[in-house]
C-alpha cells in the first residue's frame, strides 16, 4: 500500500541543540503509527516538524507524495494533516460550537462544515450537551475529546496526535482510545505520540521508539510488546 | 435591551448639539475620538491579546498626516481623515512586523519605545510638525462646507465614530476576527488550525493603528491646534485604562469605558494635580473588585439583586 506520509532522515534543532537527528519514519494509508520514547527524546519535536510549527535542518517529508519540508503551518493543514497538540489546548473562552468551527478555520463550504459537526457529535456524544458551554469548563477527558473533534474538523486524511492519554483515567484513556480506533477504521491516518507504550502498541500496527533523537527500535507493534527488552524498558 | 440602550444613545446623541453649550459639544466630540482610539485599543489588547503601548503616536501621526492635507493641500475633511488613518496603519504595519517578534513584556517595551520615538518625531521635526510650536489646523473643508465651531464639526464626528464601531463589529463576526480570538486563547492551538499567527497579530496591530489614526482625523475636524506635549505615554496610559475600566475584551466596555472614565477625567481636570493619582486609584480598584469592567461587574450586581 502507497505511503500517507513519508519522513526520510529529518533533522531538527532548537538553537544549538540537536533534538531529532536523521529520523525515518512512514505511515501507511490508513494505518495507525505509534511513536514512543522518553521523556525529551524527540517525540513531540518530530511531529512538530511535520506540521511546520519548527523548522527541519536536514531531509524531506513527503505527503501523498509531496514534499511538505518547506511548506508553511497554515498550507499543512489545508494540505490534509491535523495536529491535536500535547495538552489539551483548547480555546478556554470560546463554546464547544465555537472551538469546533475554529477548527474548520480553513474551509468556507458552510454546508459541510455543519455535516461535519454532527459527525463530530457521532464520535463524541457527550460534546453535543456541552454545546453552548464554555470550553474551559469541561472535564479533561471531554477537552481532550473536544481538541480531537477540533482537529477533524479540518478534514485531514493524516492525525497527528500528541500524548492523548496525558493526565487522563484509565476508564477516559481506554475510552478515548476506542475513538481512535474507530476513526482508523473510518480510513483516517494517524501517528500516534505515547508515553504510554502498553496503550500506544495496542492501538497501533507499527511503532518507531526514539532515543536521544534517533529511531532505535521499529517493528511491528504486536512483535514490540511481546520482545523483552522492549517491555522492560518501556512498559515495566 | 441592546436595542433600548442604542436607542437612548441615539437619542442623547441627536438632542445634544439642540440642548446644550458649545462647551459640551466639544466634550461630546473629544470622548467619541476617545471612543474610536478605544475600538482600535480593543481590537489588539482586548481581541488579540497583545500589548501595543504606541496608541498616542499612531493617534498623533493621523492628527499631523489629515492636518497637514487638510492645512497645506486643501484636501477636502473625509479624504484627510482616511489619510491620516492610512498613514497610521502604514507605520503600524511596518512597526508591528518587527515588535511582534516579541511577546508580552518585551512587546510592550518595543511599542512603549516607539511611543516615545515618535513623540521626540513630533517635537523635533519642526519642518513639519511645527516641532514645540505645535501646529495650527485649518477648519476643515468640503465642497464650499467648512467646520468652524464644535457644532459644525459634531455630525461629522458622529458619523465617523459610528462608522468605526460598525466596522469593529464586521471585523469581530468575520472570519478575521475569530482569528484574533484564536490567537488571544491558544497560539499553539491556533496554530494547529493553520491560522498563521505573527501574520494575524501583525493585521490586529495594523488595524488597531488605523483606528487610532482616524481618530487623529477626527480631531482635526474640531480642533485648530496639536502639541506634542498631549501625543505622549499619558494618552496612551488612559486609553489602556478607559478599555480595562470599561471591560477588556468587550465591544460594548471599550465604548462604555471611553465615555464614563472620559467624563471622569474631565471633571478631574479641575484639580489636575490630583489626577495622574485618581487614574491609579481607579485603575487598581477595578484590577482589583471589577477586572471584568464596569459594564460586567454592574450586570452581576444587577442581576445578583434580582435574584435575591
Amino acid at each position: 500500500m502507497a505511503d500517507l506520509l513519508e519522513i526520510r532522515g529529518i533533522s531538527a534543532s532548537y538553537g544549538r541543540i540537536q533534538a531529532i537527528a536523521g529520523v525515518t519514519l512512514s505511515v501507511p494509508d490508513g494505518a495507525v503509527v505509534a511513536l514512543l520514547g522518553a521523556n525529551g527524546a524527540g517525540k513531540t519535536t518530530t511531529l512538530n516538524t511535520i506540521s511546520r510549527l519548527v523548522p527541519v535542518t536536514a531531509g524531506s517529508i513527503l505527503f501523498e507524495g509531496r514534499p511538505i519540508e518547506r511548506a508553511s503551518s497554515h498550507a499543512v493543514v489545508r494540505a490534509g494533516i491535523s495536529q491535536v497538540p500535547e495538552g489539551r489546548e483548547v480555546f478556554r473562552d470560546m463554546s464547544v460550537r465555537e472551538n469546533l468551527e475554529m477548527g474548520a478555520y480553513g474551509r468556507s463550504d458552510r454546508a459541510g462544515i455543519r455535516q461535519d459537526i454532527d459527525r463530530a457529535f457521532d464520535y463524541f456524544p457527550i460534546l453535543k450537551e456541552r454545546l453552548q458551554q464554555k470550553a474551559g469548563t469541561l472535564s479533561g477527558g471531554e477537552q481532550q475529546m473536544l481538541v480531537i473533534a477540533r482537529a477533524l474538523m479540518a478534514r485531514p486524511r493524516l492525525l497527528l496526535l500528541d500524548e492523548p492519554s496525558l493526565g487522563l483515567s484509565p476508564v477516559l484513556v481506554e475510552k478515548i482510545f476506542a475513538i481512535i480506533r474507530r476513526l482508523n477504521a473510518d480510513g483516517l491516518g494517524i501517528l500516534l505520540v505515547e508515553q504510554n507504550a502498553s496503550v500506544a502498541l495496542g492501538a497501533s500496527s507499527y511503532a518507531y521508539i526514539l532515543e536521544n533523537g534517533e529511531v532505535a527500535v521499529e517493528g511491528r507493534s504486536a512483535d514490540l510488546r511481546h520482545d523483552d527488552s522492549v517491555r522492560r524498558t518501556y512498559i515495566g | 435591551m441592546r436595542f433600548l440602550a442604542i436607542a437612548v444613545a441615539a437619542a442623547v446623541l441627536i438632542a445634544l448639539p439642540l440642548v446644550t453649550t458649545g462647551y459640551v459639544v466639544y466634550l461630546a466630540n473629544l470622548l467619541l475620538t476617545f471612543t474610536v482610539l478605544c475600538l482600535g485599543m480593543h481590537i489588539v489588547i482586548g481581541e488579540t491579546g497583545q500589548f501595543s503601548l504606541a496608541h498616542a503616536a499612531f493617534y498623533g501621526i493621523g492628527i499631523y498626516a489629515a492636518g497637514i492635507a487638510g492645512t497645506t493641500f486643501g484636501t477636502p475633511f473625509p479624504v484627510s481623515i482616511l489619510i491620516g488613518g492610512l498613514a497610521a496603519s502604514a507605520i503600524g504595519f511596518v512597526i508591528g512586523m518587527v515588535a511582534l517578534r516579541m511577546r508580552d513584556i518585551y512587546l510592550a517595551l518595543a511599542t512603549f519605545a516607539f511611543g516615545e520615538a515618535m513623540q521626540w518625531v513630533f517635537l523635533n521635526w519642526n519642518a513639519v510638525t511645527g516641532g514645540p510650536n505645535g501646529l495650527r489646523i485649518a477648519p476643515a473643508r468640503l465642497f464650499g462646507l467648512e467646520l468652524v465651531t464644535d457644532k459644525d464639526a459634531y455630525p461629522f464626528v458622529v458619523a465617523t465614530a459610528i462608522a468605526m464601531l460598525v466596522l469593529t463589529v464586521i471585523v469581530a463576526r468575520a472570519r478575521l476576527g475569530r482569528s484574533f480570538r484564536a490567537v488571544r486563547e491558544s497560539e499553539i492551538a491556533a496554530q494547529a488550525m493553520g491560522v498563521p499567527v505573527r501574520r494575524t497579530k501583525v493585521v490586529a496591530f495594523g488595524i488597531s493603528a488605523f483606528f487610532a489614526g482616524i481618530a487623529g482625523g477626527m480631531f482635526t475636524l474640531f480642533s485648530t491646534y496639536i502639541h506634542p506635549d498631549s501625543l505622549g505615554f499619558q494618552t496612551t496610559i488612559l486609553v489602556l485604562t478607559m478599555v480595562v475600566v470599561g471591560g477588556l475584551g468587550s465591544i460594548g466596555g471599550a465604548v462604555g469605558g471611553a465615555i464614563a472614565f472620559g467624563l471622569i477625567s474631565e471633571l478631574l481636570r479641575q484639580a489636575p494635580s490630583f489626577q495622574e493619582i485618581a487614574y491609579g486609584a481607579i485603575l487598581i480598584v477595578f484590577m482589583m473588585y471589577a477586572p471584568k469592567g464596569l459594564f460586567a461587574f454592574l450586570a452581576d450586581r444587577f442581576r445578583g439583586a434580582r435574584h435575591a
